[in-house]
């Protein structure tokens, strides 16, 4: 569960990009993250993974308060997130295999049930017959499909996506949109910040959508910029 | 940490060695001329202490009896040369009829004139001081001129202060030298390891996103740095090693060990270059690259 109470951002140049947010996402949603560049979509999805700290307010991510709590913890809290960036962010010198693997290791996994993890969330992504390819080797989509295996292999409770289709063609990101459904089918929280309305009137999931750091609607199984079920009001509010 | 999370590290390190050869070369290059520097730093303070000692505890403290002091007298000086072992290196009586004869022997040829010369009646007791360190020339000659029977405390006192002085000026120089020269590295190769640890910075930033610690992320580097060190180390040991050995060969093939001089053979100073080689270079190393690591880790 996250939960964002009156949450202000203001980064040291002066610049608001959260202004009194507040809403909450229960376990197994899937939401999208929607606005303009510069709305404050990064910087929401920074606060959760204590990039940054809140200028005020409160964020809590399961039991950890995001906002306070020590930075000895935070490497605690990221173990549970799994993230997913536009570019990827494979590790060059390492095969798919090991840019998975990599996670799993940092955390300590043991070697046995690491391998055995890599294999399945690989099977999942329907990578394993490229495990020993490297990056450069690979796809833009196929490349996304590994840093989602990667995102995985610590079997995170959230996902958070920063516009994973941002790169990709629309066929692509359709497959993408599709694996990260499955997964969050499977009880995993996913949020994903996009620009891609085309998905996210398909998808008909949540929408929250931010602007100039408020939000400006939160709405269920709703599309890029139409209301279709209003949330109820006590999880949502900053709204304008 | 785990153990095989630190054997990670100790693997990733040694790749790290070896992924950027050039930028290795230049780290060991630049951390060897810092340490041999030092070391010629630390082989001149160390060769100017021992000469400074050994000038100092030649005889500069003469204390001069009365001419009538008695025997107890005698024994309380002589009690206490022998029981002040902290600051009394040696201490040599000589009676008046020695004391001639001394006399006798500087005058050489012209001797003879001191044939009839009552001795006895004219040369005190006398006592020849060396100190364990110049700085303890004041105390001693207090202490011995507060004692019954002694008449005077003759000693090199602008020698002595030279000499506690100059002691006191080379260790500061040589602390102020290795602190400077330590800095410089650590600034250098903290920057050398940077364009490592920038090539690598994608590693370390999906590192923090999936939870690694700070010091998971930062050990490969310090275990980097440290054995970069390490070999810089031994490298300026064998070459100072070497060179010194040289130098003293050349200087001292006229010179007798014995002098106040002499400088101090290779064997009384090899394991101490080595110990300082050893402990700069690898704190060199590893601080240098714990701190270029350190702006990556913060995300």
């Amino acid at each position: 569960m996250i939960r964002f109470e009156n949450v202000y951002k203001t980064y040291k140049t002066g610049t608001d990009a959260l202004s009194g947010v507040s809403f909450k996402i229960d376990d197994g949603e899937f939401v999208f993250v929607i606005g303009k560049s510069g709305s404050g979509k990064s910087t929401l999805i920074k606060l959760i993974t204590r990039e940054e700290k809140p200028t005020s307010g409160y964020v809590l991510m399961d039991r950890f308060p995001v906002s306070k709590m020590q930075s000895a913890l935070v490497p605690v809290l990221r173990r549970q997130i799994g993230m997913i960036f536009q570019d990827f962010r494979l590790i060059g010198s390492k095969n798919v295999f090991e840019n998975v693997a990599f996670a799993g290791e940092i955390v300590g996994m043991p070697s046995k049930k690491l391998a055995q993890m890599v294999e399945i969330v690989l099977g999942v992504v329907d990578l394993r017959h490229k495990a020993s390819a490297m990056p450069l080797e690979l796809s833009g989509g196929e490349q996304q499909r590994v840093a989602i295996a990667r995102a995985m292999v610590n079997d995170p409770k959230l996902i958070v996506a920063d516009e994973p289709t941002g790169n990709l063609d629309p066929q692509t990101s359709e497959s993408i949109m599709a694996l990260l459904e499955e997964i969050n089918r499977n009880g995993t929280t996913v949020v994903i910040c996009t620009h891609d309305s085309n998905l996210v009137d398909r998808m008909k999931k949540r929408v929250i959508e931010i602007s100039d750091g408020c939000i400006i609607r939160d709405e269920l199984a709703s599309g890029y910029s139409g209301i279709i079920t209003p949330v109820p009001n006590d999880i949502k509010g900053g709204n304008k | 940490m785990s153990a095989r999370a630190f054997l990670t590290s100790l693997r990733e390190g040694i790749q790290g060695i070896l992924r950027h050869p050039l930028v290795t070369i230049a780290s060991v290059t630049t951390i060897l001329l810092m340490l041999l520097l030092m070391s010629t730093f630390f082989i001149f303070s160390a060769n100017a202490r021992f000469i400074m000692k050994k000038v100092g505890q030649q005889p500069p403290i003469e204390v001069y009896m009365k001419l009538n002091s008695s025997e107890a007298e005698r024994t309380a000086v002589l009690e206490y040369l022998t029981g002040a072992t902290d600051h009394v290196l040696s201490n040599q009586m000589m009676s008046p009829e020695q004391n001639y004869q001394r006399f006798r022997e500087n005058l050489g040829t012209g001797s003879s004139i001191l044939d009839d010369f009552d001795y006895n009646t004219y040369l005190p007791y006398t006592y020849h001081v060396q100190l364990t360190d110049p700085g303890y020339a004041d105390e001693v000659v207090m202490r011995l001129q507060a004692l019954p029977g002694v008449n005077k405390v003759m000693q090199e006192s602008r020698v002595m202060h030279f000499l506690a002085s100059a002691t006191r000026w080379v260790n500061i120089g040589t602390a102020v030298a290795f602190v400077v020269l330590f800095l410089i590295s650590l600034f250098i190769i903290s920057n050398m390891v940077r364009i490592s640890v920038y090539s690598r910075s994608t590693e370390i930033f999906i590192m923090k996103f999936v939870g690694a610690t700070n010091g998971y992320i930062r050990l490969p580097y310090i275990i980097e740095g440290a054995v970069v060190g390490l070999i810089s180390a031994l490298c300026a040991w064998g070459i100072t090693h070497l060179a010194y050995d040289r130098i003293f060969d050349m200087m001292m093939a006229k010179v007798s060990t014995s002098s106040f001089y002499a400088l101090v053979p290779i064997s009384g100073l090899s394991h101490w270059v080595l110990i300082v080689c050893l402990l700069c270079g690898v704190l060199i190393g590893a601080f240098g690259s714990g701190i270029a690591v350190r702006k990556y880790v913060k995300v």
